[in-house]
């Protein structure tokens, strides 16, 4: 009985116009978000190769390691053309320096406003709109549909168990939309292979685990329309409501939540850690200079030379515990305000994330973004990585630079007319000789770990509507 | 008439949730090769009967049999052997006349059935032979009924039910709807049919109930019929100058 039902099921789905018009635009919209990925994933990896290229003609252009401009690029990701989550947001160049703060800039919205107008097309966007509407229109009448055509009378009139029936919907629906979606999904993925999308093994995990997410989300979708259509007996106000569902879900709700967060947790906003910090370093340097006049007072009075090299020496050496000292008193200063930033930041954002869990596709954009490495910690782990890197960056500075002495004698001959040191400064330098910034992957592990809880979530919700959609047909009224 | 109750009501009752008295201790039987009519007025409670033997309803009294199953006790058996059109007839509308067919063929348990089976059927109930393979979706309502009535035929259940099924059909096709129900109470069927149609009533039925405010007020025979003036019995009925 239950391979009759649903063979009839699946026919009637794929059969039917609206099937056809709605696939094919859903299908058009997967290909077109992978080309579009695609497109741009090969644009700014160009824009990092080129940006990288130019960063050591300019360094080789450089003869001074004293005075070296480098810059560090952020390489793009290919599951962030997927997922975009915050990849835009999150500046890719940051000038590399020693000491002092690091900054992100040149965020691919801020250099290019008009791709932030467009930002929606990514596989995300196409799963949480297109996706979730696709369900909600087949599922909104599959069961009061029938009741309004005199067929589920029809069919009743036959011993035909309930139980039988709504199985075969829920298992009909699931496979005559969700086995075509995965379709243009594949050919998606095929595209990557076929234009050449770098991808480890790790990153075809998790992008397929997005994809799982996604079927997921679609899941909810679907069974909870079934489940509304077999509690209201009128067709056009199931349909009401199931679209009630869905513009809550995914506009009001995840704004919402942000709102609410923000005034649950508040965060003091970013001017005013960025003030602190300016106030800060003004401060470091008033008393750096203020320790330099006291030191030159004391010894300029036993009227040594300047080109005295013990002078130098123990110049030097005051310099560079002081440089020491103010840069470890900086970055303590900075990183406290940082990570209590970070962590009002954080707490709000749990509250947001928690409020915005009761719409389904923000469940499933936040498994989507962690799984991608797109999610609102990547702006963190970077400058994280950043921050490693600068250490091994600072440590071949000081080696190439030797002390601070051999800098003051330079341009102390420099000031006092010395001539033959020139060709030996006129030394171009060598960029390779700089550590090369790889970023680390996260581990599956981590990657895991992030993204677990919104996976059951959306395995829960499944289950739950499915058993609504069952508990609901049981009680409903046949005739 | 010595063959054996097909269906039975027995004191059917029922009171829906609002309160309101559907059907009262309704009785009568259809015997196999009989047409019986439930003749009444819009909302006399005839669709509610009907509603109650194919079990979409649960009596407050009273019990539906078919071929002596309880449907209330067994519904799921009972329904094995009863065929039903229902007054809305829209089907499958993405289906062809022959897929609709096909699907409810084997619902009601005939699995063996071939092509050439559906097409005879469709031709025993008039549908043109070109709209056979054709997708229900441009069909007439007199078009879709024929279907329907197809599909009450290749089930070849001892009772069939009919919830009002001439109405909207135009004369010809109600016509050629009759001469089908008259053929298939000669292979012994026992049809219930349900009316507000007094001449329809009268032209096919073997035996007429009149009903009126959930009440079964008279049940007539053909042979009764020949010697009265059934539209004045039936008004004089509904509006109590005859006691029941
Ligand atoms: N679900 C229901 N709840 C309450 N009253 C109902 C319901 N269905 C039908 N009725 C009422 O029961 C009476 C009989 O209806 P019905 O059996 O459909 O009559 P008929 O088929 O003879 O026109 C009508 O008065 C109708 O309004
Ligand atoms: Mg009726």
């Amino acid at each position: 009985m239950l391979k009759i039902l649903l063979e009839k099921e699946l026919r009637d789905i794929i059969y039917s116009t609206k099937f056809a018009i709605t696939f094919a635009a859903a299908a058009v919209l997967v290909l077109l978000s992978f080309y579009v990925g695609i497109r741009n994933y090969q644009e700014s990896i160009h824009e990092y190769e080129s940006a990288k290229t130019t960063n050591a003609a300019n360094i080789a252009a450089q003869t001074d390691w004293h005075q070296i401009q480098d810059r560090v690029f952020r390489k793009p990701q290919p599951l962030e053309i997927l997922v975009n989550g915050v990849t835009n947001d999150v500046g890719r160049t940051t000038d590399m320096r020693s000491s002092g703060e690091l900054n992100l800039i040149n965020s691919r919205f801020s250099v290019d406003p008009l791709f932030a107008v467009f930002r929606f097309l990514d596989l995300n966007f196409v799963f949480v709109i297109v996706f979730s509407l696709f369900a909600i229109l087949f599922g909104y009448d599959a069961i009061n549909g029938e009741k309004e055509a005199g067929t589920l009378k029809l069919v009743f009139s036959n011993g035909v168990a309930r139980a039988s029936f709504i199985l075969s919907k829920l298992l009909g629906s699931v496979l005559a939309l969700g086995v075509p979606l995965l379709v243009p999904l594949l050919i998606g993925c095929l595209m990557l292979l076929g234009f050449g999308i770098p991808m480890s093994g790790f990153e075809w995990v998790r992008l397929g685990l997005v994809i799982v997410a996604g079927l997921l989300c679609f899941g909810v979708f679907l069974t909870l329309s079934i489940m509304v259509s077999a509690m209201v007996s009128r067709s056009s106000v199931s349909f009401l409501l199931a679209l009630v569902v869905w513009i809550f879900s995914v506009l009001i709700i995840p704004k919402g939540s942000v709102l609410l967060a923000s005034q649950i947790a508040s965060v003091p906003s970013i001017d005013a850690v960025e003030i602190q910090k300016r106030k800060f370093t003004a401060d470091q340097g008033q008393k750096w200079l203020q320790a330099s006049q006291q030191w030159f007072s004391s010894r300029m009075s036993s009227s040594a030379s300047v080109n005295d090299s013990g002078f130098v020496n123990a110049m030097a050496a005051f310099q560079d515990s002081l440089q020491k000292a103010r840069e470890d008193a900086r970055a303590e200063f900075y990183s406290r305000l940082d990570e209590d930033w970070r962590n009002k930041k954080d707490w709000q954002e749990r509250w947001a994330f928690g409020i915005s869990r009761v719409s389904p596709t923000a469940v499933f954009q936040i498994a989507a973004m962690n799984l991608a490495g797109t999610d609102v910690g990547m702006k963190f782990r970077y400058m994280q990585q950043l921050s490693r890197y600068r250490d091994a960056f600072a440590e071949t500075i000081r080696k190439k630079t030797g002390s601070s002495a051999d800098y003051f004698r330079i341009v102390i001959k420099r000031f006092s007319g010395g001539q033959n040191d020139q060709e030996e400064k006129q030394k171009s330098l060598n960029p390779s000789e700089l550590p090369e910034y790889v970023e680390q992957p996260r581990s599956l592990g981590d990657v895991m770990t992030a993204s677990m809880f919104d996976m059951g979530l959306l395995v829960v919700l499944n289950a739950l509507f499915i058993g609504g959609a069952f508990y609901a047909f049981l009680r409903f009224d046949l005739r | 008439m010595d063959q054996p109750n097909i269906l039975e009501a027995q004191k059917l009752t029922k009171v829906y949730e609002d309160g309101l008295c559907a059907l009262d201790h309704v009785s009568f039987s259809v015997k196999a090769g009989e047409i019986f009519c439930l003749l009444g007025d819009n909302g006399a409670g005839k669709t509610t009967a009907i509603n109650l033997f194919l079990g979409f309803l649960n009596p407050t009294e009273g019990t539906p049999f078919i071929n002596g199953i309880d449907v209330t006790k067994d519904p799921l058996a009972a329904k094995q052997h009863v065929a039903y059109l229902s007054d809305v007839v829209m089907l499958y509308p993405n289906f062809t006349a022959r897929q609709n067919l096909d699907f409810f063929a084997r619902l009601g348990g005939r699995h063996n059935l071939k092509r050439d089976d559906y097409y005879n059927a469709l031709r025993q109930v008039g549908l043109q032979e070109k709209a056979f393979e054709q997708r229900l979706k441009g069909f007439s309502k007199g078009m879709r009924q024929k279907v329907g009535l197809a599909i009450a035929i290749v089930k070849e259940a001892p009772a069939i039910i009919l919830d009002e099924p001439t109405s909207g059909l135009d004369p010809k096709a109600a016509n050629e709807f009759l001469a089908i129900l008259h053929q298939l109470r000669a292979q012994g069927r026992a049809i219930l049919i349900s009316t507000h149609d007094i001449f329809r009533a009268k032209e096919i039925s073997d035996t007429v109930g009149i009903m009126s405010e959930g009440k079964l007020l008279a049940v007539k025979t053909k042979a009764e019929l020949e010697h009265e003036n059934l539209e004045k019995l039936y008004l004089d009925y509904i509006q109590g100058k005859v006691a029941a």
